[in-house]
């Protein structure tokens, strides 16, 4: 459980808060996605969970997170890290190794894994993003998406109890960023790991998340299902965040009362929706 | 004009990145690479700014060999956005970094700061903002803005809208598209559908290193085959239409079967309701 209470930070060279008043709770399991406008504050957030802020960027921290009663302020960097594994926006600044199979290894050994476990570890990992033929790769050969998956797989390897991504599919293909998250979600339901993505495709995350957060300006502005949240296409553009089209279409239908029902989240929402029009059952009265 | 004749190329001289891949772009074409990470877009980008030369075949711009051409001399002709901003900026301030390709062209002076100051106007820059300061966003819009006020005929941008949000994308868009508007050719690698169904015109589909589709942006995007080899998802509309057609919803050759945008298919979607609506008042 992650609980976020009353959460506020202005990072020391800031002139305002990047975050106001955040308070969240994120049960066990859930998978979660966050969006929201450049520096709206949403990957702040992630760094306030693992601990990033204050521990790495100093500034004024009000407020409390705690990750399964630990209190991030409190707790060292190591001992959070055992609990909530990261994958960073940049994703040259987290690898450490030339070697793809060095950079799975990496975490494993310096958590003091035993060495029988180590090489299943690497398998499974390696093999759960698709990219066991890279083993022996060098990093500095890898597309950008190719270090990405690497990047998760070396996470993924130390089995966190909760998940924080920042941006894990900004340079994967469609169908890799489809398989990211079909990963993450099963990984997710088989493990009771929480997982946390904040993500600019908002058609994933609409398709995916169990809840959705829209951060603007430092405030949670909605939190809900997908459906729920997708509700509000007008209020989300306002505030830079667009919904996806399938959604997007079966709103303006609603809005000529030519479609009921609610929002939408993903295409297969938006045939149902359509086929309903088309055969005359989905038309308003 | 590009032209790729059966092109291969490798980085280290074993793994064949790129293999036997020939196309043209025209002048003043606007072309999105699309396919799977590794594929070999970018490779091909590489290709044709010259960072990378083939190991087989050859590259040509405006009919030169990029194996002839200095370094300097294609980057007069070819614009090059890398995937990454903070791997092309390198300069103190706003300006330093806009004046910086003409200094390395050798054109600098007044006509050059005549041209520096009215992109910084036209982007809305603090010429005096320190670059790495800036949001992600901005540092790819100052990327862009530094290579197109040195007006390359050519510019390639490698993911352009990558890690960026909503309002930027379409930013960084807008200012791409009328550049290709004034006759300046595109070729962009890109992952986002919606991006390419919004603003390309042709789109070339690459998977392991091979081109296996090269068209009209939508004739691509519509080929079940091609999306299938090249592991493509279509632009929702697009996924949409197809389906409605293939569950025998619409004719597949009604208007909502053909529609490639959101405005396109609420207009097909009403005029098919309003048909079928006189249909059964008679």
């Amino acid at each position: 459980m992650i609980e976020i209470s009353q959460l506020s930070f202005r990072y020391r060279e800031g002139a305002d808060p990047i975050l106001k008043g955040i308070d969240l709770s994120i049960p066990d399991g859930a998978f979660v996605g966050v969006t929201g406008a450049a520096g709206s504050g949403k990957s702040t957030l992630t760094y306030a969970i693992n601990g990033i802020i204050p521990h790495c960027y100093p500034g004024d921290f009000y407020g409390s997170v705690r990750v399964d009663g630990v209190d991030t302020c409190e707790a060292s960097l190591t001992d959070i890290s055992r609990l909530v594994g990261s994958v960073c926006q940049d994703i040259d600044s987290q690898m450490v190794s030339s070697v793809v199979e060095d950079e799975v290894l990496y975490g494993l050994e310096n958590f003091g894994v035993p060495k029988t476990e180590i090489p299943a570890r690497v398998d499974e990992a390696l093999a759960a993003m698709g990219i066991a033929e890279l083993r022996d790769r060098s990093i500095a050969e890898l597309s950008g998406g190719q270090k990405q998956k690497v990047a998760v797989a070396s996470v993924l390897a130390l089995k966190p109890r909760v998940l924080v991504l920042d941006e894990p599919t900004a340079e994967l293909d469609p169908a890799s960023s489809v398989a990211v998250f079909d990963l993450l979600k099963r990984y997710s339901v088989e493990h009771g790991t929480t997982v946390i993505v904040v993500e600019q495709k908002i058609a994933l995350l609409s398709e995916y998340v169990d809840t959705l957060v829209i951060v603007d300006e430092g405030e949670i502005r909605f939190c809900g299902t997908p459906h729920e949240v997708l509700e509000h296409s007008d209020k989300l553009l306002e505030i830079g965040v667009n919904c996806p089209r399938s959604t997007s279409l079966v709103n303006r239908l609603r809005a000529r009362g030519l479609v009921c029902g609610p929002a939408v989240c993903t295409v297969e929402g938006a045939v149902c929706a359509c086929e309903g029009l088309l055969s005359g059952k989905g038309a308003c009265a | 004009m590009i032209e790729f004749c059966q092109v291969s190329a490798s980085y280290d001289g074993e793994l064949a990145i790129l293999r036997d891949v020939s196309f043209m772009v025209s002048d003043g074409d606007f072309v999105a690479f699309v396919g799977t990470n590794g594929a070999g877009k970018s490779t091909t980008m590489r290709l044709i700014n010259g960072l990378l030369k083939p190991t087989s075949g050859e590259v040509l711009i405006d009919g030169v060999p990029t194996s002839q051409l200095k370094t300097s001399e294609l980057a007069s002709k070819v614009g090059f956005l890398f995937q990454n901003p903070d791997r092309q900026i390198c300069c103190k301030t706003v300006r330093e970094e806009l004046l910086f390709g003409f200094a390395a062209q050798g054109r600098a002076g007044a006509e050059a700061e005549a041209k520096v100051d009215a992109m910084i106007e036209r982007f809305g820059f603090d010429g005096d903002a320190e670059p790495f300061l800036l949001n992600r966003g901005t540092r790819q819009l100052l990327a862009l803005a530094s290579i197109i006020v040195l007006e390359p005929p050519i510019v390639v941008l490698d993911e352009p809208t990558t890690g960026l949000d909503f309002r930027e994308c379409a930013k960084v868009m807008e200012v791409v598209s009328d550049l290709n508007a004034r006759g300046t050719t595109v070729v962009m690698v890109c992952h986002d559908m919606e991006v390419v169904g919004d603003y390309a015109t042709r789109v070339i589909a690459m998977t392991a290193g091979q081109v296996v589709a090269d068209g009209a942006t939508f004739d691509v995007l519509r080929d079940a085959d091609v999306l299938s080899r090249a592991h493509l998802l279509p632009p929702q509309i697009v996924e949409l239409s197809m389906r409605l057609a293939q569950e025998g919803a619409v004719s597949p050759t009604s208007p909502v079967a053909c529609a490639n945008t959101l405005d396109g298919m609420e207009r097909a979607l009403a005029g098919e309701v309003g048909v079928r609506g006189k249909g059964d008042a008679k």
